[in-house]
């Protein structure tokens, strides 16, 4: 049974002469983006192509500030404007086409934007287009590219408050018009949920270290599972369809390593399988299984979730350092990029996903 | 392990990290080792290095664990990525040349996508992908996806309850390109498929209806279709089902769904129609061949019922022959078009079995056309039955379904009307089968008489049948008319000699009859008939010979299945059912000692001893060291208050522990798991009882070595026993092959004031009389004895009393072993 599980093939590995923080694939295309800090404190942003077994670098485009991440989460399919935050807290909008001047700009934190995501466009998410984004000024903002200057919705602290470096943002249950949360993970391990729909804190929980990366395994239905990693090798799942009114969401929890565990990025085409990265460089992909039931009644009669479990379905090594991106094709299936602080941007191929 | 590991700790230490004991970096320790933690530990210690490099055992410390625990997260090692070297050449061509031919079509857009055309709103030119890729004023994109989606909701055909989230089921493609469209029907689709992975059926229907909304692919419909039949909104179900036959006439899965629709929706003769356009499509769909056959049962069933009501009570009994012609035809059917496994119904499904090579088979009278038929006639098998006259054949049925549900009155009823049926045409075969089966009938009811009755017509319709002569010697041995199912067993045997219950019986007559008529036992036999060679023959006709094969190799799997459903009711505390299904076991292997054994615990919890003890007998004749057996035994004597015959001493039962313990890790699991609970709540009896019969005067030819006990835990055991029961003549016995002297060491520091005086009172009655010397040597040895001056303080003045008496005794039958002085002296110790 050994052969019969996926593998994971390096196709390409590609070294660069700067400090890479994110790639993503351009949807539609063999393309793939790389942002990161050039050594001289600039940003760059690099458009590469999947040529055979090489990648082909089509453009290089630089600004004025190191660019920690982006999204196509809110574009259209057929314009696919990328959006950036940078390490100066501004968010902005470009077309790769005519990268000159961004598309939308705004300076949205006092600090650098650590995280972001995006929703209501490439088809997937009911709703208007959205931007999040996370700082470490401690704020979590949501835009809407077609409103400057100002968000939605801006998540802060209570004044007096400290303020917590917000590590990672992520949408979800944006399965119709109204229906919108935002998903935090701070530094001190608090993971909190926002509905944006009612404009409230819906949930929050600790998960005693900081959170490095969260996602829901889809963002565009009902909200069905999130995924939160952290930093001393931990991830939760949370089942998100049945929230207790005192015990909030059923969750299961897994050491993956010793590591840091960067980043977890769903399989796009099935929801039940995740990969998560490490800090020692490795790649582990994952497998939830749902238990028999999913909620049941306690003893008040209250509705309450049941986690299920998660299975190791293959993990490999692929460097000495930290893998801090990862990205799915979301075309095709089992195409990942990953990028390392070993300065080299790889693209991997899943086998044998559609046996799981 | 405690005691030994000791100074081999001393000798080499522990393991730096952990503080594992050097010993456990040992094949041996691993290999034993359960506690996955602990080798974990182990094997971090071995990887690591820091006590030398052992790659052998490092990588067989991973294999205990992974046997042990597949999951085990010690067994996660950094792998390097996948290389060409990991796949065969096909493969890496295909995870290769899969990329390539993927990319190139997005490629071709790509470039398109350079020549961006602006302005173009809601254009319906979206056919031309290639050239003209459209790009939206955002503002005005979103207003208008608003509006479509109001106007989508509208269109809503399905109905979401009011508890579930409220998703719009239709997309607004408008201003999409193709690819944009199939790929947002494929996600919706992906979306449909984990909605119905995880049971939410509804939702699924929804994601379906969106992909179909945006591209109505046959891939969608059927799915839907599979969702709403889930939610059993047949009508839906059919027009997707058909929608999917629109686009692909010949789609299987379709075909399937729509006669699943159809059945529900009783319109039998189109699913029929569907499942035989499947098999068109799929010769071999077992499942569509299945389901064929259920439903021409139903439909038939139902037409039947319906004419029988138009027609009333006449056509009663032409109802019942269309009922016997469709089973017939059905049998005939799974017979030739495939080699399904099916269960046995009423008739000719039990000839590929041999009578009692199946357990379940012998209990049915239905198998009765077996080896006797194929034995008797030639037409063996489905012309059997057909011969019969319709009527008979199906009270025989009838009968037959009675037997299988335990009501026997009412089957004999059914084959006496089949008799009566049969009688006076020409077909012995059946009559003497209906016979026999009635003679079943009788046997279970425990009317052995007219069981005999039957089998003797039987046997004259049809000499050397084998069903008949078996039931005739059982229903002989139940009479106690050994020398008769003595004689019906041999026949047996001479016609096949490979029926084991008829060898197992003929050998326990065998020994009642030698108990019963002495060694010249065979002389008061009556002849044992010779069996025709024709008759013998037959059993190694070709078509027999082959089920019998086929029997043999189903036979382990019945007789597992067996034994778990008896090892099942004995944990449920079914007993009874228990021993019914382990007999049933014996029937197909006699071989095999743990039935025997765990038969022999049921009936001991049944209270019957008799049984009980039969059993454990058995399994000591095969395996005379069997201590499950033994202990069963014991307890059976014990049960029958029969204290005569004698198994192990003292001596044995360290021993015996230990075996015990061994057993629970070699031995049978299943049959380990349940009754480990058992066999300790028994042990205490057990070893009282053991005890006890160490005092038994060794007398039959069974009887085993008492060896003394050769330690204080030993001895500490066999007291506690004799001390719960009393017993004397035990403890008289065991002070008997008790060396005096060893008595302080035995009794280590365990010497209580009860034991004291059992000693006393057993020494008084037993062995004061045949051996006073040694009774003095007992007493003064016992003086030395650990906590004995305790022991004396705290006797009571009648405790005092007994032991002056002993002393009475031994000085009035004094012997030169001891002097009166000595005596004196010891009185004094004794403080008398």
């Amino acid at each position: 049974s050994g052969l019969e599980r996926p593998q994971v093939v390096a196709h390409v590995q590609q070294a660069l002469s700067y400090t890479l923080f994110d790639c993503k694939w351009v949807p539609r295309s063999a393309r793939l983006l790389c942002l990161g800090s050039a050594a001289r404190g600039t940003g760059l942003l690099q458009l590469y192509e999947l040529r055979g077994g090489r990648l082909a670098l089509l453009r290089e485009i630089e600004k004025a500030k190191p660019i920690k991440c982006g999204t196509f989460g809110a574009t259209s399919l057929q314009q696919r404007y990328l959006a950036t935050g940078d390490f100066g807290g501004n968010l902005n909008i470009w077309n790769l086409e005519a990268p000159e001047i961004p598309v939308y700009s705004v300076k949205g934190h006092k600090e650098i934007i650590n995280s972001i995501d995006g929703v209501g466009g490439l088809g997937i998410g009911e709703g208007a287009p959205e931007i999040v984004t996370g700082s470490r000024d401690g704020t979590v903002k949501v835009w809407d590219p077609r409103q400057k200057d100002t968000p939605v919705a801006n998540m802060e602290p209570v004044q007096g408050e400290s303020k917590r470096d917000c590590w990672t943002v992520a949408f979800g249950n944006a399965y119709n018009q109204e229906e919108r949360v935002v998903c935090a993970g701070y530094d001190n391990g608090d993971i909190k949920l926002f509905d944006l729909k009612t404009m409230s804190l819906r949930w929050e929980t600790n998960i005693k270290n900081g959170v490095c990366s969260v996602e829901f395994d889809r963002k565009d239905v009902n909200m069905n599972k999130l995924v939160a990693t952290s930093l001393e090798g931990k991830f939760h799942v949370f089942d998100m369809r049945t929230q207790h009114p005192t015990k909030g969401f059923a969750s299961v929890s897994e050491k993956a390593q010793k590591s840091t565990i960067w980043q977890v990025r769903h399989l796009p085409q099935n929801r039940d399988i995740f990969m998560t990265s490490g800090g020692a460089g490795s790649l582990h992909l994952w497998k939830y299984e749902y238990p028999a039931q999913r909620s049941k009644k306690d003893s008040e009669g209250a509705e309450m979730g049941v986690a299920g479990s998660v299975s190791l379905l293959q993990n490999v090594t692929l460097s000495t350092q930290p893998i801090s991106s990862l990205d799915w094709s979301p075309d095709k299936k089992g195409l990942c990029v990953c990028g390392a602080f070993d300065q080299t941007v790889r693209v991997l191929i899943v086998t044998k996903l559609n046996k799981v | 392990m405690g005691d030994e590991s000791v100074p081999f700790l001393l000798d080499q230490g522990t393991t730096k990290t952990y503080q594992i004991p050097i010993g456990h970096l040992d094949y041996k320790f691993i290999e034993k080792c359960t506690d996955v933690k602990h080798l974990e530990k182990i094997l971090r210690v071995l990887r690591s290095g820091e006590e030398g490099c052992y790659p052998e055992l490092t990588l067989f410390c991973e294999k205990r664990i992974e046997h042990l625990d597949p999951r085990s997260r010690a067994l996660r090692k950094d792998k390097p990525a996948a290389t060409a070297s990991d796949f065969t050449a096909e493969e890496w061509e295909t995870i290769n040349s899969d990329l390539m031919l993927y990319f190139p079509l997005v490629y071709k857009g790509n470039i398109v996508c350079l020549f961006i055309s602006r302005g173009a709103l809601l254009c319906t030119i979206i056919e031309l992908i290639f050239f003209i890729t459209l790009r939206f004023d955002v503002e005005k994109e979103c207003s208008r996806i608003d509006e479509g989606c109001e106007e989508s909701s509208s269109k809503a055909r399905f109905f979401s309850r009011p508890s579930l989230p409220i998703i719009e089921k239709n997309i607004d493609t408008t201003g999409m390109t193709k690819k944009e469209k199939i790929f947002i029907a494929t996600r919706e689709k992906e979306k449909g498929n984990e909605a119905f992975a995880t049971g939410d059926y509804v939702e699924a229907v929804t994601y379906y209806t969106r992909s179909i909304s945006v591209i109505p692919t046959a891939a969608a419909y059927n799915n839907r279709a599979q969702a709403e039949i889930k939610l059993q909104d047949w009508e839906s179900a059919l027009q997707d089902c058909e929608k999917v036959l629109d686009m692909e006439p010949g789609n299987v899965k379709a075909l399937m769904r729509r006669a699943t629709v159809h059945n529900q929706l009783q319109n039998y003769q189109t699913a029929i129609e569907d499942l035989n356009k499947v098999l068109c499509v799929e010769p071999e769909n077992a499942i569509a061949k299945v389901k064929i056959n259920d439903l021409n049962m139903t439909r038939k069933r139902l037409y039947a019922a319906v004419f029988h009501s138009k027609g009333g009570g006449s056509k009663a009994e032409e109802r019942e022959t269309q009922k016997q012609k469709e089973s017939t035809e059905s049998g005939l059917k799974k017979g030739t078009s495939q080699k399904e496994p099916q269960k046995h119904l009423s008739d000719h499904g039990g000839e590929v079995n041999g009578y009692l090579h199946s357990g379940q088979k012998s209990e049915s009278p239905e198998a009765e056309i077996s080896r006797s038929h194929v034995a008797g006639s030639q037409s063996a098998g489905d012309g059997s039955s057909t011969s019969l006259p319709p009527a008979a054949a199906k009270l025989k049925g009838e009968g037959n379904e009675l037997f299988k549900s335990g009501q026997f009155g009412e089957a004999v009823l059914k084959y006496s009307e089949a008799i009566e049926y049969v009688t006076g045409e020409q077909s012995p075969d059946d009559l003497s089968i209906l016979y026999s089966n009635r003679a079943a009938c009788y046997l279970k009811e425990g009317n052995c008489s007219d069981c005999i009755h039957d089998c003797n017509r039987a046997l004259e319709l049809q000499p050397f049948s084998l069903k008949p002569l078996l039931r005739r010697a059982m229903a002989n041995e139940s009479m106690e008319r050994y020398r008769q199912a003595y004689i019906d067993y041999k026949t047996v045997l001479q016609i096949d000699s490979s029926i084991q219950a008829a060898n197992d019986s003929a050998n326990r007559i065998t020994k009642t009859l030698i108990d019963q008529d002495g060694p010249n036992w065979r002389q008061k036999l009556p002849p044992i008939p010779v069996v025709p060679v024709a008759a013998q023959l037959h059993r190694w006709d070709g078509g027999d010979f082959i089920s019998e094969n086929k029997s043999k190799s189903t036979t382990d799997e019945k007789f597992k299945t067996l034994k778990n459903e008896g090892n099942d009711f004995v944990k449920k505390g079914k007993y009874e059912e228990a021993v019914n299904k382990y007999s049933e076991c014996m029937k197909l292997n006699t071989e095999e000692c743990t039935i025997y054994t765990n038969r022999a615990l049921c009936y001991l919890k049944l209270y019957k001893y008799e049984e009980a003890k039969q059993d454990c007998d058995h399994v000591l004749q095969i395996e005379d060291s069997n201590i499950k057996a033994f202990y069963r035994r014991a307890l059976a004597y014990k049960g029958l208050q029969v204290r005569k015959k004698n198994m192990a001493a003292g001596g044995h039962k360290k021993k015996r522990k230990k075996i015990t313990i061994q057993e629970v890790t070699e031995s049978d699991e299943q049959e380990e798991r349940q009754f480990a609970t058992s066999e300790d709540v028994v042990t205490d009896h057990v070893t009282s009882k053991e005890a006890v019969q160490t005092s038994v005067p060794l007398e039959t030819s069974e009887k085993l070595h008492i060896s003394e006990p050769s330690n204080a835990y030993d001895f500490g055991q066999i007291i506690n026993a004799v001390n719960t029961n009393k017993d004397k003549a035990a403890c008289a016995d065991l002070l008997t092959i008790t060396d005096p002297k060893k008595l302080p060491v035995l009794l280590s520091n365990k010497l209580e004031g009860e034991v004291f005086l059992i000693f006393i009172q057993s020494l008084e009655y037993y062995v004061v009389g045949k051996d006073p010397g040694l009774v003095y040597q007992h007493l003064f040895y016992l003086s030395k004895a650990e906590r004995f001056k305790v022991v004396l303080a705290l006797l009571s003045k009648s405790e005092r009393k007994q032991v002056q008496q002993l002393f009475d005794l031994l000085s009035e039958n004094q012997t030169n072993q001891y002097s009166l002085e000595d005596l004196e002296s010891l009185k004094k110790v004794y403080e008398l």
